[in-house]
Parts: C-alpha cells; structure tokens; sequence
C-alpha cells in the first residue's frame, strides 16, 4: 500500500533542557531514547512504536526531516523507482542511521525539505495495551497528545520569478508517493496559482501540507486530540506551563479542524488539533478556497487573517 | 502597570518614538506586550523566528536564553544585534527594530500578478 502515515519529524532546538519539558509537560509526551550526539526521542501515549518526535540540539529552531511509514519493506524500493523516475534523487541509509529504525529512503521534496521513509521502528507498544483496555491511561501529563498527525512545511513562492515550490511539491508527492488532494487555495488574477494545499494518505483530512512563504521552512507539527473540550484543556495547560500561544482555541475552515497553536521553547510552532474533520477519500471532491475567502478558511470564526501566523516560521 | 512595583529603565524605539518601560528580569519584547505597543514585530516570543531582530543602539542589555543563529549571527550580535523576545535590558536602551514580518503568503498576489 506504500506510504501509511506520518512516522516522526525531527526538529532542531536551541535549549534542550527546555526543550524535553515543554514536550513532555505541555503535549504530555514521553521520552523513549537519548543517543549519543545528545539526540532525544519522544512518543505519545496511544503511538505503539518507539518515537515520533526527535530533538536535536542546535542553535537554530527549524526542521531536520520529516519521515513517513510505508507498509512492506519493499515498498521502500518501489517507492526509490518512482521517486527516482520523477527525477529525484534518492539515498538509502542503512538500518541503524536512526536507533531503533530500519533502512530509510531519504531524499529532498522539490521544496528542499527533506523527506525520508521508512518500513520498520521498534514497537514498544501503547501505554494502555492491546489486551482489554481502557480508553486512555492514568499517567496522562499535560494535553496528552494521542499521536503526530501532520506537519505543514513552508514552501517558496514568488511568481514574478515563476517560483511555485508549493505546486511542485505538490504534484510530486501525488505522482511519485501516491498522496491524494484534498483540499488547496488558488491565487493570481486567474485563480490558478496553488498557494496552499493539504494532502492524504490517511483517511483524515492531511497529512501533509504545503503553504507558500518567501523562503523554505517548519510552519508547524500537529498533535491528535479527542475533542474541542481536550482543546480546552491543552488550552488551560498552555496558560498555566506559560507557553507562547500563538492562536487561541477556534476552528479553521479548511479541514474543519478544531484548533490551538503554541510556540515550543525554541519557537518551532505545534499545534493540538481535533475533530475528524471529514472522511478523507481519493474520490470525494478536492474542496478549492479563493484568495478573497481565505480567512474564513483559516480562521473560520473571525474570517480575519492573523499576521503572525502566516508570517512567522522556523 | 499599578501593580508592577519592579524598577524599571525606558525602552525607546527609534523608528516609531515610542517609548515603554522595562523590568531588569523581563525581555524588551514581553514588556512592549504587557503595555499594549506594537513597535516591534511579534513572532514566536522564543527565540526562533527571528521576527523581532533590533540593533541595540544605545544602553546595555543580558540574555535570557540562546536565540536563533538562522537570524543573528555571532558577529552580528557582537555588533548590538539580538532578538528582543530574549534579552532584558541592564540600562535605559534606545533600539531600531530591523526585523520584519516577510512578505505573507496571501497578500499581494494578485496586486503583483497585475503590476
């Protein structure tokens, strides 16, 4: 079936110490593994396997890569001809490359961005179990994040140059990885300039998204909550942990998705988001926001753009 | 602030005249927050985005925490550049702000596409 899900992004940070405290307390994730070079993995309550999140030290904020699960193992070589057909390079990188995690396809999105896949991390299994159990585990810190869900990457746009990252990464990841549309902006005088588009693999509404910015960069990671109640909630542990929110609880058009995002210590944007949005299909029709309605795809309630939250990225 | 008995030094911003007040133990940009100004541009407030870079022109200052080399680099901060969001002022500070947003993904494309 190729490409299943997001697997896990790895990030940079500035203070580590801050780092793990924020993602342990404020999203209520769990440390797993440290590796040598000072590397720390995380992992939510309801993942079964090792990691989704890795912190690397730096003195920058920003994003490493972002890596995707495939089902078989031969996957990955199917994939590495199609991508390689495109006319993308491609690496594998042994077993090993990353602890706990089998061979990975690595190679860059037309965006610069690098993407890896893989077929096999340890499993080390859910905190509640796979044999009778309950709905949520009594250890639960902070928002307490289900799993990773998806990731939007800023792509770079500048039509008077002809630039369109954003469109390319778009059609590659249809073409080459399989990914369907589910929803996009188009932009210009025509109406035909993707600007933003959100893509499945999932049957959930993305699992990636690309928007267009002046340069490449993070925009955000996202975490699965249950409920917009849960969205309050990790809302009341933002306030009181004193983390950075960027855009208070409220719903976006696109995806309908229920929504908070927040800054991390190094300033690398997450958001908690909830609702299933809609049943994501490769038949159901690919919803298209102008430009003149794209605050009320972003933010439904106010329709009103919020300059920081478009603007600032890592 | 009638509650916020911490001394304070001013913190005047070149471009727009305007001047607020700072504790030692806040950064210039949580105090320009807490009074309302918007002088300088508001970002991720840790460090990372770069949005809120000033030169430091006059006045002293002392880090809060490590801010992002994508945005200043050492030399540059060995020239009065830094992040407001991560330094507090020691003295009254006069700085330019020379961070900015970037141009946003949704505005000015079709002014653009028609120009």
């Amino acid at each position: 079936m190729g490409i299943m899900r997001i697997g896990h992004v790895s990030i940079k940070v500035m203070d580590m110490a801050a780092a793990l405290k924020h993602y342990e307390n404020v999203l209520g994730m769990t440390k797993t593994m440290e590796d040598k070079h000072g590397n720390v993995y995380l992992k939510c309550w309801d993942e079964w396997d090792k990691y989704s999140l890795i912190l690397t030290p730096s003195d920058q904020a920003g994003l490493n890569h972002v890596a995707y699960k495939v089902e078989k193992d031969s996957d990955l070589d199917d994939l590495q001809k199609k991508v390689e057909a495109y006319g993308v390079a491609t690496t594998v990188l042994d077993e090993g490359t990353l602890p706990s995690t089998g061979r990975l396809l690595q190679f860059k999105l037309p965006s610069g961005h690098e993407m890896r896949l893989y077929a096999m991390k340890e499993y080390v299994g859910t905190e509640v179990g796979t044999n009778n159990p309950d709905p949520w585990p009594d250890n639960i810190k902070g928002a307490g994040a289900h799993w990773l869900d998806h990731c939007l990457l800023m792509c770079e746009m500048n039509p008077e140059a002809g630039v369109n990252k954003v469109a390319e990464n778009t059609k590659f990841v249809i073409e080459a990885l399989d990914f369907f549309l589910t929803e996009q902006v188009l932009v210009g005088p025509n109406g035909d300039m993707q600007a933003a588009t959100w893509l499945a693999r999932t049957t959930t509404p993305h699992d990636i998204a690309f928007v267009a910015g002046p340069r490449m960069g993070l925009h955000h990671i996202a975490f699965f909550l249950d409920s917009w109640h849960d969205i309050l909630k990790s809302a009341d542990v933002m306030a009181k942990t004193k983390t950075r929110i960027d855009v208070a609880p409220t719903r976006h058009g696109i995806t309908r998705g229920e929504t908070i995002y927040f800054f991390d210590p190094s300033g690398n944007r997450n958001e908690t988001f909830a609702g299933l949005g809609y049943l994501a299909q490769r038949d159901r029709p690919v919803t298209t926001w102008d430009e003149s309605h794209l605050g009320s795809g972003i933010f439904y309630h106010t329709g009103e753009m919020v300059p920081s939250f478009t603007e600032v990225y890592t | 602030m009638l509650f916020d008995t911490r001394p304070k030094v001013p913190v005047h911003v070149v471009q727009t005249g305007e001047t607020f007040p700072c504790a030692h133990d806040e950064s210039l940009l949580q105090a320009m927050l807490r009074v309302g100004r918007k002088g300088i541009p508001v970002g991720c407030v840790n460090g990372g985005c770069g949005v809120c870079k000033v030169h430091i022109v006059e006045g002293a200052c002392q880090s809060l925490g490590p801010i992002s080399r994508a945005h200043v680099s050492a030399e540059e901060e060995a020239a009065g550049f830094t992040l407001a969001c991560r330094v507090a002022p020691v003295t009254a500070v006069r700085l330019e702000v020379t961070g900015k947003f970037e141009k946003p993904f949704c505005k000015g494309f079709a002014s653009t596409a028609n120009a």
